[in-house]
């Protein structure tokens, strides 16, 4: 099946109508995913921004309190949406998040609302930036995974897949506006940007725990945390509140283990307590330990990190020189 | 998180299923057990029991409008539970300055708790320092009410003073009446008035000359005093397997998402706070 380039922004339309509709807009020369209003999205690169406050955002109210009443209400109001263009890492971080959030012994309230009501439309990448690399990562750039419609840019359009019975009722929102005979493929597509990691990588990087590679890495850092705010897959949070007199409100807000703040304890203690063991801790999180505990790496190859970093470290080059220590 | 009946109406709760909403209790008593520890006794608004632990298990205490930290549950009765917590940064400042019948909230319980069927049928060694004692104290008072499924039961402790000694009355009287349980107390240095030994807990450890075999070991401190105990028990014949101990990180969520306290793979909030020894071994040095 074929949406043909110029009936997109009717067949948005027409979810926009019934649903909550979160797209990639080019907004101040760059690309973010926000609530779509009509006209032209972008589908052009990563976006600045992974989706993921749509599932995880920056600052969420949690419970309000009274402490005169001895009252607690919970806030938790997840309206259904629909994601559209999501490319096929910011799809995989998704399945990261959720064996994150919904896995692990505890289902997270506020994340799983969210995640119910919400259908991922994903858009198969036919221009990889020169900072992607997913395909070293094991994902394919055409076929998302958790996704609910399957889309891919050919010549004239864009083929519709639907995936899963989310993604089949969308796909009848769409039915006047499709090319049923099209038998349009999409190409396949390699990144530039490789890294030949072996099978238990994990293994090795673990094994080099004390390597003076962890102190080269880390001269350049400054510390800023922008790898963190830019990754798709980073899901750290604090939990703080905001009092007014006798009534407050606990919220959580994005954090991240590039601060030193972050694992600093009552006393002062910090088993963290330079940029070296925080660098170590996230590159092994993303490399590592995420892997030891649910199989996969919490990496997915969209190359925020590097585009983004003021420093240029690049989780990649990172990776080569790992590969070359004894 | 609680046993209310949710569906029920009429029924008004202040807890909640989401594991991050705490509910709303109220301080039911407080002890000064030392200059800087106090023990705070939990109960729901409605006069009961918040929920009902494991042996090492955690509760995130908040005080609404300061702050939410993660301490170890020191003892919990019919309708009550209880944190024994040292005056050490500003939350726990904040508790110290509380009076019995304020609101406080928590949220728990969390965490994996003290191997109490492993240790049945075994002698337990306790080891405690400073404010140590309190993780330990919840095995210790779970041993005694199951005290047939137990052997001989050691409760080492030492403290700086005899006025940093926590959980006097336990130390003094409840403890040394209980059949076959021997409480060895020791001080780091000598002050008058005080007849009992003169050591720090690892060389106290050593005179003594535990036997290892059938003997299991819960150990806690602060890590020098660990440190320096685990190499006097693996000098004295203890495996690393039959050593126990718990440790600490900052905690925000308590159930294994917010991130910040994990060692390695592990998360302290969700696969600790208890590990042995070995296990430790297994984790980076990163504690």
């Amino acid at each position: 099946m074929l949406l043909p380039k110029e009936k997109l922004s009717e067949a948005l339309g027409a979810l926009a109508a019934e649903a909550n509709v979160i797209a990639p807009v080019k907004w101040e020369g760059d690309v973010f995913f926000m609530p779509y209003k009509g006209g032209d999205v972008c589908l052009e690169g990563n976006g600045k921004l992974p989706p993921k406050d749509v599932l995880f955002p920056k600052t969420e109210k949690m419970y309000s309190y009274s402490i005169a009443k001895g009252t607690m209400t919970e806030h938790n109001d997840a309206a259904a949406t629909i994601l559209f263009g999501v490319r096929s890492c910011d799809a995989a971080s998704i399945e990261r998040l959720d064996k994150v959030f919904l896995e692990q012994g505890y289902k997270d309230g506020f994340y799983s609302a969210k995640r119910e009501g919400l259908a991922v439309i994903a858009m198969g990448c036919d221009k990889p930036m020169a900072t992607c690399f997913c395909t070293s990562m094991g994902i394919d750039p055409m076929k998302a995974e958790v996704a609910d419609v399957q889309m891919c840019p050919v010549e004239g359009g864009f083929t519709v897949e639907a995936v899963t019975e989310k993604g089949k009722e969308i796909v009848k929102k769409w039915d006047s506006l499709l090319d049923k005979k099209s038998k349009a493929k999409p190409a396949k597509v390699e990144c530039s940007l490789n890294i030949n990691v072996p099978e238990d990588f994990e293994k090795k990087l673990m094994d080099m725990f004390e390597s003076p590679i962890w102190d080269d890495v880390t001269k350049a850092c400054l510390g800023c945390a922008c790898c963190t705010y830019v990754c798709p897959t980073c899901y750290c949070f604090d939990i703080n509140q905001d009092v007014h007199g006798d009534e407050g409100t606990a919220f959580r807000c994005w954090d991240s283990c590039m601060f030193s703040d972050y694992t600093r304890m009552a006393g002062g203690h910090n088993p963290r307590p330079s940029k070296k063991e925080r660098l170590r801790n996230r590159y092994l999180h993303k490399l590592a330990y995420y892997k030891d505990r649910h199989g996969k790496y919490l990496c997915v190859g969209c190359g925020r990190c590097i585009a983004n970093c003021p420093a240029h470290l690049d989780i990649t080059a990172f990776a080569e020189k790992a590969m070359e220590v004894e | 998180m609680c046993d209310h009946n949710h569906n029920d109406p009429n029924h008004v709760c202040t807890c909640s299923d989401n594991p991050l909403v705490p509910q709303v209790c109220k301080v039911i008593k407080i002890t000064a057990e030392t200059p800087d520890v106090k023990t705070f006794r939990i109960q729901t608004l409605d006069g009961k029991k918040p929920f009902a632990p494991m042996p090492g298990q955690l509760a995130m205490i908040s005080l609404l409008g300061v702050g939410e930290a993660m301490f170890s549950i020191t003892a919990q009765g019919e309708d009550w539970i209880e944190s024994s917590i040292k005056r050490t940064g500003m939350l726990t400042d904040a508790l110290h300055e509380m009076t019995e019948g304020q609101t406080i909230a928590v949220r728990g319980p969390y965490g994996n708790h003290f191997p109490v069927d492993d240790c049945k049928g075994k002698d337990i060694l306790f080891i405690g320092g400073g404010i140590g004692l309190a993780p330990v104290r919840s095995f210790i008072r779970y041993a005694i009410e199951h005290r047939e499924d137990y052997g001989h039961l050691d409760v080492l402790y030492g403290s700086r003073s005899s006025a940093d000694l926590v959980f006097k009355d336990d130390l003094f009287e409840n403890w040394p009446k209980v059949e076959d349980l021997d409480v060895h107390l020791t001080i780091d240095r000598p002050e008058e008035g005080w007849n009992g030994s003169v050591a720090f807990v690892p060389a106290f450890l050593e005179q003594k000359a535990f036997d290892p075999a059938g003997k299991k070991v819960v150990l806690c401190g602060p890590p020098i005093m660990i440190k320096f105990c685990l190499q006097s028990l693996l000098k004295m014949g203890f495996s690393k397997e039959n050593v126990i101990t718990t440790l600490e990180m900052r905690m925000k969520c308590g159930i294994g998402k917010c991130g910040r306290c994990n060692i390695g793979s592990k998360y302290v909030c969700l696969d600790g706070p208890v590990f042995t020894m070995s296990e430790l071994d297994e984790l980076p040095d990163e504690k």
